[in-house]
């Protein structure tokens, strides 16, 4: 597990900013869910709730507790962008942590029928805007580029 | 299904937990770890046990079939994996080769010769549990809670054990019998205090996602059976009576009823699914090893009533559970574990075709039953077994969320569906 800074785990905690958890099925499709109340614990793990219990999310959340397959989420203000990956550790389905998630749900909406709290340990954490990705491409891959960019005349 | 012609295959030739793992690499860890700490049990060490706080977790339980503890000492009722997945198990002070599950900073994990396997955690208090009826009942006595479901099981005294008929892997009178004697469990439960204890689960937010009744069964009655059905019926009216809908989700494992019986179950009470239990999945070993039913019904007459169900309840809403593993008990049991579990793959396929699912439990040798010596298969057996069952329900598109991994949590079988559910 790898620590979020102090800067990431604000905008996950911060109810207006968007958050995405992209999973995979066992064939590799991809899935991504936008859920906005995504955010991280005390102990620095993504928290996501689902509140459906057979979703394409909650089986392929499932299937990478079991089998160690990491999912990602990113988070975006617009100007700013990270991409989080890891791996889900709990799935919580009773207990302490889960009834005061579920009465949190409730809170939200009525409606909710909270089915699981997931723990996500982040492993890898990337800036994400594309400024980032160019300068990591630069830095990485400097013969990667269209010649007309290096032409006399041009910025 | 000779013991003398069939072979088994050799202790030492078993593979190790993670040689299963890493063979069967489709097939969730989580639920052969369940299966492995189920068929080995497990042992606490004093760490361990230190962790067990008794403001917060299960240390008592009224118990059917097992034990209420083995020991002096409270313990644990039991263990949840990380996955949520729930392992329904006592520890063993008469196993031969058991897991320890101990303590170790500030975390308690399952250990195998020293090494960790996985993390885990003791089962919660629901909120009701040091709660008392007006009747003065520990409601812990009359409602035992696993991680999402209620169990209500009235009446914990089995008729079949009158006559020598009891089943052969069963211990349940002999527990009841100690739980009287030594915590004053009573083997009956009152109308009134299941009313209010079921008032006092219902308070505790998202605590249970099902109701589920089970006890011995009851043979008197103007015909077999009826006395246990009517005993059914006041239950869950009295459980029911806590519900703004007349229906809920809930589950009788009872006797096999015959379709009058089932009808006044269906339409008396709230009850939505069903199930009766074969057992043994095959009509020989049905006969010996669960003498009373095979005498009283008869393995084709049981098998037949439990398919019936399905035009009452519903094609998905009636399971019917195996002693999984007991078909190759010594001296009648089939030894060849290949060929055991063609056999009962067959028969399961033979229900799910007539829309039930066979779901199954890991069979434990306990104290108290007629099996209390024996060995269960290894644990390739029971990842096949499992495999192959959930395959079964894939296959006939059967789905089986009544006896799911959070509304019961005994089938190892049934968790493998979370990763593939199948549309109801
Ligand atoms: S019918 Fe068999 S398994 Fe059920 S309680 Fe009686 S003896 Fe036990």
């Amino acid at each position: 597990m790898t620590t979020i800074n102090e800067e990431i785990a604000a905008l996950l905690r911060d109810s207006g900013v968007s958050k995405v958890l992209a999973t995979a099925d066992m064939q590799g499709v991809p899935h991504i869910l936008l859920d906005q109340s995504i955010t991280i614990n005390d102990e620095g793990q993504i928290v996501y709730l689902e509140l459906t219990e057979t979703s394409q999310t909650n089986v392929n959340l499932v299937n990478s507790i079991w089998f160690k397959r990491r999912v990602a989420v990113t988070v975006s203000t617009g100007k700013e962008t990270y991409q989080i990956k890891g791996t889900p550790a709990y799935s919580i389905i009773c207990g302490p942590v889960f009834e005061h998630y579920y009465k949190q749900a409730l809170e939200r909406n009525p409606d909710y029928d909270l089915s699981t709290v997931w723990l996500i340990e982040p492993e890898e954490i990337t800036a994400d805007t594309y400024a980032h990705r160019r300068s990591r491409e630069q830095a990485e891959h400097p013969l990667v580029m269209h010649l007309d960019r290096l032409a006399l005349g041009t910025i | 299904m000779c013991a003398a012609t069939a072979q088994s295959a050799s202790r030492s030739e078993e593979l190790t937990l993670k040689e299963v793992i890493s063979k069967y690499s489709n097939v969730s860890p989580f639920v052969i770890i369940k299966s492995d700490i189920t068929r080995r049990s497990f042992v606490y060490t004093e760490r361990a046990l230190g962790a067990l706080d008794k403001t917060k977790h299960q240390h008592q339980q009224r118990v059917l079939i097992g034990s209420n503890g083995d020991g002096e000492r409270a313990v644990p009722v039991s263990l949840l994996l990380r996955d949520g997945t729930s392992i329904i198990a006592m520890p063993s002070p008469h196993a031969k080769n058991p897991y320890v599950v101990d303590e170790i900073g500030g975390k308690l994990y399952i250990t195998d010769q020293g090494e960790i396997v996985e993390e885990v955690e003791y089962w919660y208090k629901p909120h009701y549990y040091d709660k008392f009826t007006s009747a003065g009942t520990p409601m812990w006595q009359v409602a035992s809670a696993r991680p999402q479901r209620l169990d209500i099981d009235p009446n914990s005294h089995c008729h079949f054990w009158h006559k020598g008929g009891a089943c052969k892997f069963c211990n349940i009178n002999a527990n009841s019998t100690r739980s009287r004697k030594e915590s004053n469990i009573q083997k009956q439960l009152q109308a009134q205090d299941v009313y209010e204890t079921v008032r006092e689960a219902l308070k505790q937010p998202g605590a249970f996602t099902n109701l589920k009744m089970s006890s011995g069964s009851i043979l008197s009655g103007a015909e077999i059976f009826d006395d246990e059905v009517e005993m059914y019926i006041e239950m869950l009216q009295a459980a029911g009576a806590n519900f703004r809908q007349r229906k809920f989700p809930s589950t009788l494992v009872a006797s096999a009823f015959n379709e009058r019986q089932l009808a006044r179950l269906y339409e008396n009470t709230g009850l939505m699914t069903y199930t009766s239990d074969i057992e043994i999945p095959n009509e020989e070993l049905f006969a010996w090893i669960c003498k009373g039913k095979h005498q009283e019904v008869g393995y084709r007459e049981w098998k037949r009533r439990i398919i019936a169900a399905v035009d009452i309840f519903g094609r998905g809403n009636v399971t019917s559970g195996i002693v999984g593993g007991c078909e190759t008990a010594r001296p009648h049991g089939i030894r060849d574990e290949a060929e055991a579990l063609k056999v009962v793959l067959e028969e399961a396929e033979d229900f799910a075709q007539q829309g039930v699912s066979m779901v199954h439990c890991v069979w434990v040798p306990m104290q108290g039953s007629a099996f209390h010596n024996q060995e269960t298969p290894s644990l390739e057996y029971y990842v096949q077994l499992a495999k192959g069952l959930s395959d079964l329900r894939v296959k006939y598109s059967l789905n089986a969320d009544m006896d799911n991994y959070r509304k019961c949590g005994n089938h190892p079988d049934t968790d493998l569906d979370r990763g593939r559910p199948v549309a109801g």
